[in-house]
């Protein structure tokens, strides 16, 4: 059965929600459902991906009046896991186990909870203990670590990596839904504090607290819904346990599998797609998994951007949104938001022209997957 | 008293890593080993995850080269000061047999493809130790 899209919600992206992931969950669920024209007695699955800092499937449907559910999914672990989310919510309706998946991520990501924030005694556990001495324990070190070796192996530069700031930004400009709007120049970029060398503060993503949800539903409940339907294509999915230290090379991430993957698995191709979400945890991710999906050679994303290739009237729009790193960062299941919105052509001033086909990742480093949507009924 | 907020992260030691930190805490550096193929692998592992042959630990030289490296300019872990370095260090036993490490030079001296020679610190008072690194001409 194909499955696809026909609601989308979420809340307000706030530095202090002063609410609960529960109830911020529930309403971006209520926002997806009255999105499609359905109820939440239509919903009988629901999944979220969380780092023990959101609410639970169950908790959330009983908020939203749903006393029992056929599945419902949370697995543990972060962004790498939003392509997976989608893809397994879809085989789930596919297999017949559930009729319409609401896939959630809500988080307190900055008023609570924040990655890369350390307090002692801090007890290490599993893979990460050997990091302990280092301290090398969150993810604006790791993916440092692994940006410094593709300027050393390519010659990339942190002005390759500020282009992406910087044409991210101006996306997110006219969005009134972003966190960030004020324009990023190049010297603004270069002159921010460094968080670890070889990134600056505008390497990485602006954490906020909100949620998103996403409503899946098989064909055959396509037609209840008001809305037009973004049709799921096909998925990827590559997920190592080399961890930061064992992976290969780190001037290539998961997408050096789930790329050439997720074209075959489609027969598409990336110049198919009229524009991307690229998963932007930090700007290295977004240049790394270019490469790696086939956009750009190796060591041609900063130029890529500059030429104004990735925005508006170049080849293709790479987060019109303005990203994880200016919208905000719901874990990357805004990407999913913006995406629907643009396919339907419901983007008001941000809209890419004639937008019928898009690729949406998810992850960096060892570990992601990616989303194809098409406008068209595959 | 201290605050405890201010200490050190410190390792859990499991029975795949116990023998990791025992050898640091009596001032040798060993890496878990394939007792038949020989390979070594970090993160260790009870059984070899080429052969499936039981492993244990083996002191290694220490010696290593700067794979990658960050400068870290920013507080996020407790004890650690702004600036340092740490290292990403591939060890000469083995390609692709890597550990992170501080790397006590001045930011500005260190580059990827540089020598360097493990150190065994103490992590604070916690009782355990781990290799540092330090440049060798």
């Amino acid at each position: 059965m194909t499955v696809a899209v026909v609601g989308i919600g979420r809340t307000e992206y706030l530095k202090r929600s002063g609410r609960t992931t529960k109830a911020m969950a529930a309403s971006a669920c209520r926002d997806a459902l009255a999105d499609a024209g359905l109820t939440i007695a239509d919903v009988d699955g629901m999944c979220t991906f969380q780092a023990n800092d959101s609410s639970s499937p169950m908790d959330v449907a009983w908020a939203l009046g749903r006393d029992e559910l056929a599945w419902a999914n949370s697995m543990y672990g972060g962004g790498n896991l939003v392509a997976d989310q989608i893809a397994t919510a879809a085989a789930v309706i596919e297999a017949g186990l559930c009729k319409a998946v609401l896939v959630y991520r809500s988080l307190n990501g900055r008023s609570g909870y924040r990655f890369g924030t350390i307090e002692g005694p801090m007890q290490v556990t599993g893979e990460n203990q050997y990091d302990v001495a280092s301290g090398y324990l969150v993810p604006p070190q790791w993916f440092a670590m692994s940006a410094r070796r593709h300027q050393y192996r390519y010659g990339s530069t942190c002005e390759d990596l500020g282009q992406i700031a910087i044409t991210q930004r101006a996306h997110a400009v006219p969005n009134e839904h972003a966190f960030y709007r004020e324009p990023l120049t190049m010297d603004d970029y270069l002159s921010s504090r460094w968080i670890n060398e070889p990134f600056h503060l505008y390497d990485c993503t602006s954490e906020v607290d909100g949620a998103v949800a996403i409503l899946l539903v098989g064909e055959d409940m396509v037609r209840d819904c008001k809305t037009e339907p973004v049709w799921l294509v096909g998925s990827s999915n590559s997920q190592s346990g080399a961890g930061w230290s064992s992976w290969d090379d780190p001037t290539e991430m998961y997408s050096r599998t789930a790329g050439p993957k997720i074209w075959a698995n489609t027969g598409l191709n990336p110049s198919d797609m009229d524009f991307a979400c690229m998963y932007d945890c930090f700007t290295y991710t977004v240049m790394a998994t270019m490469e790696g999906f086939g956009f750009c050679e190796k060591g041609q994303v900063g130029p890529f951007f500059a030429e104004g290739r990735a925005t508006y009237g170049g080849d293709i729009v790479i987060n019109p949104h303005g990203g994880l790193l200016s919208e905000g960062y719901i874990h990357g299941l805004n990407h999913h938001y913006e995406s629907t919105l643009q396919l339907r052509g419901n983007a008001g001033v941000r809209q890419v022209a004639d937008a019928k086909v898009a690729l949406v990742t998810a992850g960096g480093g060892p570990y992601g997957g990616a989303n194809i949507y098409s406008k068209e009924r595959p | 008293m201290t605050d405890a907020r201010l200490l050190p992260p410190i390792p859990v030691p499991d029975p795949e890593s116990a023998g990791y930190w025992e050898s640091l805490s009596t001032g040798v550096f060993a890496l878990s080993r394939c007792t038949e193929c020989h390979r070594w692998m970090q993160v260790p592992q009870e059984h070899c995850r080429w052969c499936g042959a039981t492993t244990s630990f083996e002191e290694v030289s220490g010696r290593g080269t700067v794979f990658s490296f960050i400068v870290v300019r920013h507080q996020s872990i407790p004890s650690l000061t702004p600036p340092y370095v740490v290292g990403m260090i591939e060890f000469d036993e083995q390609p692709g047999l890597r550990l992170t490490g501080i790397i006590e030079a001045d930011p500005d001296a260190v580059a990827i493809g540089q020598k360097v020679q493990a150190i065994i610190r103490p992590i604070g008072e916690s009782g355990f130790s781990a290799p540092s690194f330090e440049l060798v001409p």
